[in-house]
């Protein structure tokens, strides 16, 4: 065996390493009925902000927490714990994505991504 | 004019250029094609330059005539209209020409022709014709993005000289009807995170980069076409080296952007779209040092032409993700989907099926894969696009290159000695390409869920981190030891003895860095999974020093300190600093501002117990890191509001000293929103970075300072607590008048008093009596103002069944203090990783003068 064969079959275990410990470890996309199925798994759920409920945040209390009610894409509402202050613009946000996990009845997120219409893309204008 | 008052001239000057643009390169590429068939005929060759020139000039007439729209502010244009405004300086009209799409493709188009255009005049007569032809066949593609037309239902790019009335997202907008409105109305505005000075110099420099792979890329294709797998590399050498240089640059100048004007807290995230520009320069790293090989010894020519190719198409692959909106959830910059998805997956496999096209030497196989691929795009388009289509060719293009290299590619006869440079070198290479083929694996989960219906999250930071450290600490030790191994054959004795003294100072200076860094406090404490992760860290710690010492002593002592022929070392020795300062200041980056709050939650794992923010109020002094911390106030200049913090240390006898300022930024854009900016003090040791997360941006100077706000209602107990913002307040007693069995019997008078303990910060108590007084069964409304305090207490309600009652509390608006909320981190030696960049570019000039030179003195 040559060695150039030797390093083609460490390409391919690498290969077959990354796909198959990626598949495995990465969260999936969620809903909350399913983080709260499994409360100890990390999920990204996705979904939207509810508007009409205020969001709380007190950073006398805990500048780090704020909580907010959450929509997610099959219409169930929870809400959240987010371990972060709250995010600029949250009001404005489209869409939001939530990693954490489920706790009682509470979904408790360590990790928020937000789409804004303004800010990186050009949504429909406020008429 | 139109009736509009609309400068229609402008835009159809630009449309103009546009088409031309797109007919010139069309032109050319044919021209360059039937030139190259018979490189003897000049006529051809006339015919193409003039159509290139023509190309370029419409090229360089689309920019200008943007500039010019965005100069006069005609908000009658889209582009104008949804990138710029008034207000804005005109130091940052280059950053508006390129946040939109058309935009950025248009600098890319122009890159391409400066380069097409250098590339034509410096290059042998030989290689002139199939490399141009390929040149200007990419130009065609990037001219029809910025096409905009409708081919039935299929819009064919993205116009830039579209007018507003005509960009359905605008189209009814009242304003629109107004004669005159384009010189009424204001655009909105560049997205405030983009006003930064790198953002002037980043997106050009990155794109040339950009650009700069097609050069090589043109080569290799040419190498294919021409069945000549050698000639071309050394004219394509400097190209790739300059290609590595540029994009490097963009691409750190890229992560000095973000650390300076972004809030995430660091200089690089794994984002997709870093990510993406990131894969290209491993690849391109990997084509340099492979095509060194085939200079210096000979073969590796599959994988030169691999890698070249490659990296071209990577540049167009993430040019797909970024600009698709495939990414979608995944990522904050990506561009929205402009409707370019199916274009762009055609522009990549286009160049897919060409290269495959050329790589078959054998008429019958090549006719039936083209066969094959127009057929199944025939069927894509009648029964719609499937995702088993393309699947199905892309496999049989795969197996068609495999045994295509089997057949038709010439190979080496003997074996690589394994104490020669070029075997190690290969693996560096090797190293290189697997390492971005991880990346873009995981950057394309996104690409992955929308083949195959998956819900698979995006990769976390910590994984890449995880995942890429390995990849590094075998790129660093081949980069230490691979030039002290000689082209053929190397005797082991001297390469042992070579490397031994930079293998011995790496682990004496290594272990005593990283051992009260990493082990004398954290190792204890830390879970199994992250010890692994300090035992890596250690390792690459000494790996990386373990290539300075290498590549210095190769500098000084084998090349004797010529700094003209130690490009390579310096180029090295930069790469190893860039991931040293990475790894220490990623890895002990401190949160110094730190909530002071008492409520655990690291039950729920470890990523939550992270207390990151401190709340500072206006005239406080707190301590932060190795500092005090004072809130001095805040700043309204324009729309931008800055906040003013005074950073103290103690001198030797205890005594605050202001040690500098930081002024921290929002920016409260009315038409974009809130941006965070930053600021960052800068030390030779360290980087003091603070971003506020949360501030009151409100213009409160014009309000009353004595006017009361709104009350707020408080049910309470006996005993319970009211948190005043001045003041905690404690609900001592409850008294009345009469006896219960007094008020049973009489109904004339009741007076509840609750008596109420306000203590201040300074711990004073002070007394308020509100009184609720019932008579004739009507409560009578009274106040008591606590004077002292600023506060107003009503006791306007009992709730016998629960016991409770009910208090409405005023506060003075100037009770409360204003606050910020803030993240402030430590990152230490980051300067290295600068200083590593910079080291890094200087060596690859050096390189590549180096190499200019030897090619003018070989030609003399």
């Amino acid at each position: 065996m040559k060695k150039i064969h030797i390093l083609g079959i460490i390409v391919i275990a690498v290969a077959i390493g990354v796909i198959f410990t990626s598949l495995q470890s990465s969260a999936s996309y969620s809903d909350f009925v399913e983080a709260s199925a499994n409360p100890d798994t990390e999920y990204h759920v996705v979904g939207k902000l509810n508007k009409t409920v205020p969001v709380q945040y007190d950073p006398k209390i805990n500048a780090d927490e704020c909580s907010f009610v959450m929509l997610d894409n099959k219409g169930v509402e929870k809400r959240v714990v987010l371990h972060k202050s709250v995010p600029q613009d949250f009001q404005k946000s489209e869409q939001i994505v939530l990693i954490g996990k489920m706790q009682g009845e509470e979904f408790h997120a360590n990790e928020i991504l937000m789409k804004c219409p303004s800010k990186y893309n050009d949504g429909k204008p406020q008429v | 004019m139109s009736n509009y008052g609309e400068h229609l001239w402008v835009g159809q000057i630009g449309n103009g250029f546009v088409i031309l643009s797109l007919i010139a390169a069309v032109l050319s590429a044919v021209g360059y094609y039937f030139y190259s068939k018979e490189v003897l005929t000049s006529e051809w060759k006339r015919f193409a330059n003039v159509a290139f020139s023509i190309h370029s000039i419409s090229i360089i007439g689309i920019a200008a005539t943007i500039f010019f729209m965005l100069f006069n502010h005609y908000y009658e244009y889209s582009y104008v209209y949804q990138h710029s405004n008034n207000e804005m300086p005109m130091q940052y009209i280059m950053s508006c020409f390129w946040e939109g799409q058309e935009g950025s493709f248009l600098l890319w188009a122009f890159w391409n022709v400066v380069l097409g255009n250098i590339l034509r005049r410096t290059i042998d007569a030989k290689w002139e014709a199939p490399t141009m032809a390929i040149f200007a066949l990419v130009q065609v593609f990037i001219a029809s993005m910025l096409l905009g037309i409708f081919i039935g239902d299929y819009k064919l790019g993205t116009n830039p000289f579209l007018l507003l009335r005509e960009n359905p997202d605008f189209a009814n907008m009242p304003f629109l009807s107004i004669p005159g409105f384009p010189t009424k109305i204001d655009g909105r505005g560049l997205n405030p995170l983009l006003m930064n000075y790198w953002m002037t110099i980043h997106p050009p420099t990155l794109f040339l980069g950009f650009s700069s792979t097609l050069v090589p890329f043109v080569f290799a294709i040419a190498g294919l076409w021409k069945r000549d797998f050698t000639t071309w590399q050394k004219p394509a050498l400097t190209w790739t080296f300059f290609s590595i240089m540029i994009l490097g640059t963009g691409i750190l100048m890229g992560g000095a952007w973000a650390y300076e004007a972004l809030s995430f807290g660091g200089f690089w995230a794994w984002d997709p779209v870093e990510n993406s520009s990131l894969v290209p320069w491993l690849v391109m790293v990997g084509a340099g040092h492979v095509m060194i090989i085939n200079k210096n010894k000979g073969g590796s020519l599959f994988m030169t032409h691999l890698m070249a190719i490659a990296s071209f198409l990577l540049v167009l692959y993430s040019t797909f993700l970024t600009r698709s909106g495939i990414l979608g959830n995944s990522s904050v910059h990506a561009f929205t989907d402009l409707g370019m998805q199916g274009q762009l997956v055609v522009y990549v496999l286009t160049f897919v099926l060409i290269c495959v096209v050329l790589l078959i030497h054998d008429k019958l196989i090549r006719v039936s894969y083209l066969m094959v691929s127009f057929m199944m795009l025939f069927l894509g388009i009648v029964i719609g696009y499937k995702i088993i289509l393309l699947l199905t060719w892309l496999g049989i293009s795969f197996v068609i290159t495999i045994y295509s290299y089997m057949k038709f590619f010439p190979k080496e006869e003997e074996e690589e000695s394994l104490y020669s440079r070029e075997f190690w070198m290969f693996v560096g290479s090797l190293v290189f390409l697997l390492a971005s083929l991880v990346i873009t694996y995981f950057t394309s989960i996104p690409v992955l869920n929308k083949l195959f219906s998956l819900e698979k999250a995006p990769i976390k930071v910590a994984d890449y981190n995880l995942w890429m450290v390995p990849f590094a600490i075998v790129a660093l030790v081949l980069v230490a030891v691979t030039q002290f191994f000689k082209y053929q054959k190397t005797d082991p004795k001297r390469f042992i003895k070579h490397i031994t003294w930079s293998g011995v100072f790496a682990v004496i200076f290594g272990l005593s860095a990283v051992i009260p860094l990493y082990f004398l406090k954290e190792y204890s404490l830390a879970k199994s999974i992250d010890k692994w992760n300090l035992i890596s860290y250690a390792i690459l710690f000494i790996s990386a020093l373990f290539a300075v010492f290498c590549n210095l002593d190769y500098w000084m002592r084998t090349l004797k300190g010529k700094t003209r022929h130690a490009g390579a070392s310096i180029a090295h020795i930069g790469f190893a600093l860039i991931l040293l300062g990475a790894l220490i200041s990623t890895s002990k980056k401190q949160t110094i501002s730190q909530n002071t709050s008492q409520k655990n939650v690291a039950s729920l794992g470890e990523n939550f117990s992270a207390k990151k923010s401190l709340v500072l109020t206006k005239g406080d002094t707190l301590p932060m890191g190795n500092y005090l911390v004072t809130y001095k106030g805040k700043e309204h200049k324009g729309i931008d509001v800055f906040f003013h913090m005074d950073y103290f240390t103690k001198d030797k006898y205890g005594k605050l000293v202001k040690a500098f300022e930081l002024s921290p930024m929002v920016q409260d854009n009315p038409r974009m929103g809130q941006a965070s900016n930053p600021d960052t003090k800068h030390f030779l040791g360290s980087d003091i970075y603070t971003h506020i997360t949360y501030a009151d941006l409100s213009d409160n100077r014009a309000v009353k300072k004595d006017a009361y706000k709104e009350p707020t209602n408080f049910v309470g107990h006996m005993h319970d607590t009211i948190f005043a913002d001045n003041a905690i307040i404690l609900i001592d007693s409850i008294t009345t008048n009469l006896t219960e069995e007094q008020y049973s019997k009489n109904d004339s008078l009741l007076v509840v008093t609750a008596v109420l303990k306000a203590t201040d910060i300074n711990g004073t108590v002070y007394r308020a009596t509100p009184k609720y007084i019932l008579k004739n069964n009507t409560v009578l409304p009274d106040e008591f103002e606590l004077n002292e305090l600023g506060l107003k207490f009503i006791f306007w309600k009992i709730n016998p069944q629960e016991g409770s009652i009910e208090i409405q509390m005023s506060e003075k608006v100037n009770n409360t203090r204003e606050f910020v909320v803030l993240e402030a981190y430590m990152f230490p030696f980051i300067n290295v990783l600068w200083l590593g960049c910079l080291v890094m570019i200087i060596g690859t000039v050096v390189a590549i003068m180096e190499r200019r030179r030897k090619n003018r003195t070989q030609l003399g």
